[in-house]
């Protein structure tokens, strides 16, 4: 590739070695799988690419594919900023991360299942018991309860980054009630709207078939003795910032998408209130953490939840999608067990990586993490949403001793790990009129049922929009790009 | 369907039909009064007043009524319930509660139609903006009603929505014929022969949108007795009370085919307003217009408040 062809768009492209860029290699060509996509974009003049970006913009607002923003005074809405530079993931590639996600999610599943029946993984000494029963996300009232299939995780989102060397590390397992799978079906129908031309030129996968999947492990987990399961969302309410998904999901699967309000139970069965009278559910994919499922069990002034729900989960007359209680399992203290974890149920070596982890409840991890805060990224076990994260590279002096002065205050609270440098991948930026590098991060959405898996081949690529930002969660500014998983 | 659902689906239907009706009679009263043939019809005070009592702002006798702060109130200020830009922004809110069951089309154009309404620029409503943004308003609501009807699905969901738009639209238009009679009255100080060929009557047509097509049934100019006939009886008109009638015993039979003959029902009520409307004559009327048509208008409220008991509260 001559140097010429970086005008344009690319204009003011700067590579930085320390990180991998999805696009150019070292020695700044760009790389095989992109090179037709490159010079697709690179031949459009800045103010063509303008006009289409500006179209995707408008398209998504009118859409109201929106998050709200609550300023000084009044609530604005915002669209959830789209890169229209989609990132490609190859054939073969994408075949390892497949696999080693759905490993790793079932490995989960049957360490949830240990450790609310016969906790083997504890007596075999390998996941310390304090780790468990210290989680805020432990649920006891879930102690001896058999799921139908023995499914906790339904529906799991695994972050994952690729690292400075090339390889793929798990950030995350989420396994409570991940979001984004709108944005992944809603960014490739933006990319096909605004710029189909690129399609012509690539074989993809398809990531519409998520919805119908869905429905089919929803109903693989229908309680004993149903027929033909009744199977609902239940949304905290049109106020929830993954509002949008909750109505998309259920538009795409055909089911209704109900409120607390809309549910009562009665002898400890799950009804909604429809125009005809009472609806009996007997699936229902919750949106709705734990906590505020149920007034009666657990969070008293939960006015999002429905009083009886979890008598009726007991009984086995309802099922709940996820499981509560999954939040043990990817509390991030937990995560550092993930390659052991792996190991003992499934007897299998971990196909993706970890990523290693200081435990600052152990004493030899803590004064290491004290000695070399400049060079990890601490962060709280149990925050979700990138909050409470410090990364050292970054603190001042005094900053760098009033974090250690909070790991100090409560040690099991924290866990340390290097700093991994997310890949970059080239970005729109408004601002310079021009194509940046941007850190990128990569969610894959896996659905296991009763003799059923699937995961989405595609997933969510969320962008850090400020430069040099390691931090990709949309309430902090991040962004995200179609992901294009090859067919071969 | 979820019956809080439903109630949302239902007042989605009546806000953009509100908005609509809303709309056109300020812009009508207001551009007919600029040459109306006398004096008080022409009065601004006279006109205000009157499209104050359409949304149901109470105003003291006395009061000097400021145009701008009436056009305002009326279309855009977001602190009055009655405003086009609430009846559009609590439409939108019920659209966003069911966006699982209404097409993205529909969606989609009451997204853009509700930012259009919100991103309105003030100043240029109260000086120079009232035809445009009245205009607007009723293409945009005739749009969203083309889009339910050609994008939706034809059941329950449409249904709901066809109530409520059928309900409001029935109310409307025996709304503005009670104050357009009223003005009508005043107008002509009570005196039967002019009352009768008032200028009103033309006014009070075109703010529901039949003056030509009274024209093709009648062929000559409005008066008292023909207006009266054709707004409440004709049935192949959309914007009579009768055909509204029509229309959500069409819509109420969508929803429950079962219980129509079951007595004291909403089903039942409509059914039986229906007939009762059916079969009325303008001479049947004539004798006490003012008695019948808040008759009309009770019956409409009653239909109302027993859906809301049958369907959207369990």
């Amino acid at each position: 590739m001559e140097p010429t062809n970086f005008k344009n768009l690319f204009s003011t492209y700067e590579t930085n070695e320390k990180f991998f860029d999805e696009i150019f290699d070292k020695k700044e060509n760009v790389r095989e799988v992109y090179k037709k996509l490159f010079d697709l974009y690179n031949s459009q003049t800045i103010e063509e690419f303008i006009t289409v970006n500006n179209k995707a913009k408008t398209s998504f607002f009118n859409q109201g594919i929106t998050f709200q923003v609550y300023s000084d005074e009044k609530a604005q809405e915002k669209i959830f900023p789209f890169d229209l530079f989609p990132r490609i993931i190859d054939a073969a590639e994408w075949k390892t991360l497949e696999r080693g996600v759905l490993q790793r999610c079932k490995a989960l599943n049957a360490f949830i299942w240990d450790i609310y029946h016969d906790k083997n993984i504890i007596k075999a000494g390998l996941v310390p018991m304090e780790l468990i029963s210290s989680s805020a996300n432990y649920l006891r009232q879930m102690d001896g309860l058999d799921p139908v299939g023995g499914i906790y995780n339904h529906i799991s989102g695994t972050d994952l980054i690729k690292h400075s060397d090339g390889k793929y590390y798990v950030l995350e397992d989420n396994i409570r009630c991940p979001s984004g799978v709108s944005y992944v079906m809603g960014n490739r129908n933006a990319l096909k709207r605004s710029s189909f031309g690129v399609f012509n030129h690539y074989d993809l996968q398809t990531v519409s078939d998520y919805s119908e999947n869905l429905l089919e492990i929803m109903e693989s987990v229908k309680p004993k003795g149903v027929d033909v399961p009744t199977c609902v969302i239940i949304t905290p309410g049109v106020f929830n910032s993954a509002y949008y998904e909750h109505a998309y999901l259920a538009k795409t699967i055909g089911i209704e998408l109900v409120e607390g309000r809309d549910l009562v139970v009665e002898n400890d069965f799950v009804y909604m209130k429809t125009i005809s009278g009472l609806q009996k559910v007997d699936v229902i994919y919750r949106r709705i953490d734990d906590t505020f499922l149920d007034p009666l069990e657990f969070r008293k002034d939960s006015a999002i939840g429905v009083p009886g729900l979890f008598a009726a989960y007991q009984k086995g007359n309802v099922t709940l999608v996820n499981a509560p209680g999954t939040g043990v399992a990817d509390d991030k203290a937990i995560y550092t067990y993930m390659p052991d974890i792996i190991k003992f149920y499934l007897g299998e070596e971990p196909i993706l990586n970890n990523v290693h982890t200081y435990h600052c409840s152990r004493p030899v991890d803590l004064k290491f993490v004290l000695e070399n805060i400049h060079n990890l990224v601490v962060k709280p076990v149990d925050e979700a949403g990138g909050y409470g994260i410090s990364i050292g590279s970054r603190l001042t002096k005094p900053e760098i001793e009033a974090v250690k002065k909070v790991i100090l205050e409560n040690p099991r609270k924290y866990i340390a790990q290097p700093i991994m440098s997310l890949s970059v991948h080239p970005t729109y930026i408004e601002d310079c009129q021009s194509f940046e590098q941007r850190h990128v991060d990569l969610r894959t959405f896996t659905l296991l049922g009763q003799d059923k898996e699937f995961v989405l081949k595609g997933g969510l690529t969320r962008v850090a929009l400020q430069k040099g930002n390691l931090i990709v969660n949309s309430s902090q500014g991040g962004g995200s790009k179609d992901t294009w998983v090859l067919k071969k | 369907m979820l019956a809080r659902i439903a109630n949302n689906l239902f007042w989605m239907g009546r806000y953009i039909e509100r908005a609509e009706h809303t709309a056109r009679f300020t812009n009508v009263n207001y551009f007919s009064s600029l040459d109306a043939p006398n004096k008080l019809s022409r009065d601004r005070q006279f006109v205000l007043r009157a499209i104050y009592e359409m949304v149901g702002e109470e105003d003291e006798d006395d009061e000097v009524l400021v145009e701008e702060e009436v056009l305002f109130n009326i279309a855009l200020n977001s602190e009055k319930h009655y405003s086009i830009l609430k009846c559009i922004s609590y439409a939108r809110e019920n659209a966003n509660s069911s966006r699982d069951l209404i097409s993205n089309d529909f969606y989609e154009s009451i997204n853009k139609f509700y930012h259009s309404v919100m991103n309105y620029s003030k100043e240029h409503f109260v000086t120079r903006g009232l035809h445009d943004f009245t205009s607007h308003v009723m293409h945009q609501t005739t749009i969203l009603k083309g889009k339910i009807r050609g994008t939706m699905l034809h059941d329950e969901v449409y249904a709901l929505i066809k109530l409520g738009v059928n309900i409001e639209r029935a109310t409307q238009v025996t709304r503005i014929l009670q104050i357009k009679y009223n003005d009508a009255e005043q107008v002509t100080l009570g005196k039967p022969k002019q009352l009768k060929k008032s200028f009103e009557w033309t006014t009070l047509l075109k703010c529901v949108d039949s003056f030509d097509i009274n024209r093709r049934v009648y062929r000559r100019p409005p008066v008292q007795v023909t207006v009266l006939e054709f707004l409440m009886l004709n049935p192949c008109s959309p914007r009579t009370v009768l055909y509204c009638l029509n229309e959500i015993q069409t819509h109420i039979t969508m929803l429950d085919p079962l219980i129509a003959h079951k007595k004291n029902t909403a089903t039942f009520l409509i059914g039986k307003m229906r007939s009762e409307y059916k079969y009325k004559t303008v001479e049947d009327i004539q004798g006490d217009v003012k008695e019948f048509i808040a008759h009309t208008l009770d019956s409409l409220v009653e239909i109302s408040e027993m859906l809301e008991d049958e369907y959207f509260y369990h």
